[in-house]
């Protein structure tokens, strides 16, 4: 009976030691690509905005979905389109909190892919453009 | 009936009183299932994080060849009068840093630093380190270090730069 109690306990460990390599590994494309700029937790510091508790509003329309990745630090990263897609995910599930209102599709690198070579020019007028829209949208509903 | 008996009786007897028939089985069970669980806690993990990504330190920090400042390009905080990690007093780190890795010969690994400037006095002028390795043309702004990183901070006047550890680098 134990050992059918313990069995699965294994196996969960065995799947967390797997998803805990994946993530040293999209913890260090954040640290070598975004930290830098964003801070460890997501918070910015002075012109740069903050991620933690807002990065979550983009993903309420496509526009925003898609400036995530149009976004210069995003688009012309040296990352590939896998490990892009990965870190965007990886920024969604650590610092939107309570900015993301609906379920989230995770980012796959065949939607990434295409998206990214349109680095958006006017950054802060399509960012507003965005969030104006998304702001209507909510005074709407 | 001797003395060891009769304390082996009541010992037995006391035992038998107190615990159930499937009390070891339910400890014994508590015990696996509970001591596999532990290394899931997040205390647990950072823990283990912390143990994995912590370097091997050799070196003298106030030295331009210290492993940490493979990519320096300033003047060091260790003979500033703060440290490898933390800013002199009466400036403030930048939030904002230029990030890189350094290979630890003391123990073989790579790992990602994060050049925390310290900004608010005039540059300190001691130890000037040059060492420049990764660093990257203007055109990738976030990959060179040939300027001024005191931002986010509420002066931009640079004074000295720091090197700290802030993971374990993944080859590719």
């Amino acid at each position: 009976m134990v050992r059918l109690l313990l069995l699965p306990v294994l196996l969960w460990s065995a799947a967390a030691l797997a998803a805990s390599d994946d993530s040293g590994r999209v913890v260090f494309d954040y640290q070598m690509n975004c930290q830098g700029c964003h801070t460890p937790d997501g918070a910015g510091a002075g012109s740069v905005p903050a991620m933690q508790g807002h990065v979550g509003v983009f993903l309420q329309s496509q526009a925003g979905r898609e400036y995530l990745v149009r976004v210069p630090g995003s688009a012309t990263s040296a990352l590939s389109d896998e490990r892009l897609a990965a870190v965007l995910n990886w920024i969604v599930y650590e610092f939107a909190g309570d900015s993301l209102q609906s379920p989230f599709t995770p980012y796959t690198a065949a939607e990434v892919a295409p998206l990214r070579k349109h680095p958006l020019n006017e950054v802060d007028d399509y960012r507003q453009h965005v969030l104006r829209a998304i702001a209507g949208a909510d005074a709407r509903e | 009936m001797n003395f060891f008996d009769k304390v082996f009786e009541q010992r037995s007897r006391q035992l038998a009183q107190r615990s159930s028939r499937r009390g070891l089985l339910k400890g014994l069970g508590a015990m696996l299932v509970g001591g596999a669980s532990i290394p899931l806690l997040p205390v647990a993990r950072a823990a283990g994080a912390e143990g994995a990504g912590r370097p091997v330190e050799e070196g003298d920090p106030s030295s331009c060849d210290y492993w940490r400042y493979c990519a320096i390009d300033g003047f060091l905080c260790d003979c500033c009068g703060g440290s490898a990690n933390t800013c002199p007093p009466g400036t403030e780190m930048s939030p904002v840093t230029w990030i890189g890795t350094c290979h630890n010969p003391a123990d073989g690994r790579n790992y990602v630093i994060s050049y925390n400037d310290c900004c608010g006095k005039s540059s300190c002028g001691a130890c000037l380190c040059m060492r420049d390795e990764g660093d990257r043309p203007v055109y990738r702004p976030d990959k060179t270090n040939d300027l001024n990183w005191c931002l986010g901070t509420s002066s931009v006047t640079y004074h000295c730069s720091t090197a700290i550890v802030v993971g374990v680098a993944f080859d590719d």
